[in-house]
């Protein structure tokens, strides 16, 4: 048989105004549901983009033995750069370290009269690409010579972060895909009502010699302009809110590393409507199913 | 055109429809199908549209056994055949023409033939005047014609009626009988499933009587009492 798509195509637009009502249901439910989603989506996306920016504040620091001379100095800093794990090495001389400490120290400062300017060691600040790391490269610093003492990195505090960053990701999946679950069944229940209502028609159909595809086509277009309609408001108004929350976040919590990099929009964007449309066809198409046993 | 060889229903475990039913419907014939409620009228009608599969035996429409019909190319096998319904089954949310297209539709026929065929058929009927109508803003008269012309528009070598005027009354079941006649004059066979008595007596047509599922009575021109 011909595929009639402007017969499929009108018959499934003027289902939609005759049932605007479960229209709109199936609108609103595909779209709650995909907010929904995207917000876990969003939240997943700032929480890695978080942990990741706290991550890269985790350094390794050197510092340099008193009586170093600047040229040892230079050597070795330039030695660690070439270090594969090493992304980023600052050299911190002791007249900036002082300086740091007298600005930490700014509200009280009668701690910092009288402190000789030498009791500060010059270092060096290693910033890992991945903090998991931070072992071997300590390891490294050792066998070049600088002692324990001297090196200054927090390897309890890098593996325990690895480890919540781990579970905090996984937990955030995991209630991403129950969302997407959720908005399956609820989706699909809501088109069943609405063919549900029309399944007299469907019998009708099939009795006057409808292929079980010429009764399908109409209700699966419909399901997928639906799904289409409600993931793209949603879609819409998670891009939105995104931005809204970046600029926020800016704001009022300038210590947390929210950043506008950790959500790709677009990709978000297609993701979301693609979702919606395939819930609305896979939710009509197994919904008319059931009625069609004629 | 239509052969019940041997053929018995059962529904569940032990209510009888149709008991070894033997029955050959000519083509071109018009045949009344009579009987009280629950005799099995509507069970042999269900059986020849392959709604329902026989229990036993076998059933030929059209030289081709029921039972070989894959379930895919049933909407093929339905298309052969039109149907008309007691209550009209008549789609609410199209109009009148709407209803008629939507049968030639289905057989993927093109538009511009739906449009030329469709005005042509509710003339034939009766309600060129109606045609853009919805079926409730129709009589039970008007929307049985509706049916019909739903029915007919394919032409089908087979139409079957299963209580055609159920639901109306003595004067417009006339019109509806004089419509199925027509049809049948033009070289379809009609199957008709009625207990309307004063249609049967007065259409003078070959009459099978139904009761508890059997055949008792098969006459050539016969009326709906047990008269000889």
């Amino acid at each position: 048989m011909r595929f009639n798509l402007g017969f499929f195509l009108r018959e499934a637009a003027k289902n939609m105004r005759l049932n605007a009502l479960m229209s709109v249901t199936a609108v609103t439910t595909t779209a709650v549901c995909v907010l929904v989603l995207g917000v876990g989506l969003l939240v997943s996306a700032h929480v890695e983009g978080i942990l990741r920016g706290v991550g890269k504040d985790v350094a390794i620091t050197a510092f340099f033995p008193e009586d170093a001379p600047g040229a040892e100095i230079d050597a070795a800093r330039r030695q660690v750069e070439g270090y594969p794990e090493v992304q980023e090495v600052v050299f911190v001389s002791e007249g900036e370290a002082l300086n740091r400490v007298k600005d930490m120290l700014s509200e009280q400062p009668e701690v910092m009269e009288g402190l000789d300017p030498g009791i500060m060691q010059a270092s060096m600040e290693i910033r890992l690409a991945d903090p998991g790391t931070s072992d071997a490269v300590a390891e490294r610093l050792r066998a070049e010579g600088f002692s324990d003492e001297n090196l200054n990195y927090p390897q309890q505090t890098i593996s325990q972060l690895n480890q919540v960053t781990g579970y905090v990701i996984w937990a955030l999946r995991a209630a991403t895909v129950l969302f997407l679950v959720a908005s399956v069944l609820l989706i699909s229940n809501a088109i069943r009502i609405s063919i549900f209502a029309r399944r007299k028609e469907i019998e009708v159909m099939k009795l006057v010699g409808a292929s079980d595809g010429f009764v399908r086509t109409p209700f699966v277009l419909e399901g997928l302009a639906q799904g289409l309609l409600g993931a793209t408001i949603a879609a819409l108004v998670v891009v939105w809110g995104n931005a809204m929350f970046v600029e926020w976040a800016g704001n009022a919590l300038p210590f947390v590393p929210v950043s506008s990099s950790a959500v790709n929009t677009l990709l978000v964007l297609i993701v979301l409507i693609a979702v919606g449309v395939l819930i609305g066809i896979i939710g009509s198409f197994l919904s008319v199913r059931r009625f069609l046993r004629v | 055109m239509i052969n019940f060889n041997n053929v018995t229903k059962v529904y569940g475990k032990d209510s009888i429809a149709l008991d070894h039913v033997d029955l050959a419907i000519n083509p071109g014939e018009f045949v009344f199908l009579v009987g009280a409620s629950g005799s099995g009228k509507s069970t042999m009608v269900r059986l020849i549209l392959k709604e329902l599969e026989p229990s036993a035996g076998s059933i030929t429409v059209n030289g081709v056994r029921l039972s070989s019909i894959p379930h895919r190319s049933v909407p093929r096998h339905r298309r052969a055949i039109g149907c008309v319904f007691q209550d009209f089954k008549l789609l609410p949310n199209k109009t009148a023409a709407e209803n008629v297209a939507y049968a030639m539709e289905v057989t993927g026929q093109k538009r511009r033939a739906i449009r030329v065929k469709v005005p042509q058929i509710l003339d034939l009927v009766g309600l060129g005047e109606q045609a853009e109508k919805y079926p409730d803003q129709l009589s039970g008269g008007e929307q049985q014609r509706v049916s019909i012309a739903r029915a007919f528009v394919g032409q089908p070598p087979i139409l079957i009626a299963d209580e055609p005027t159920g639901n109306l009354d003595p004067d417009t079941s006339v019109g509806i009988m004089q419509l199925l006649h027509r049809i049948n004059r033009i070289g379809t066979t009609v199957l008709v499933a009625t207990h309307d008595k004063e249609m049967v007596d007065v259409m003078r047509k070959r009459v099978v009587a139904l009761k508890g599922g059997r055949v008792v009575r098969d006459m050539v021109r016969g009326g709906y009492a047990n008269e000889v």
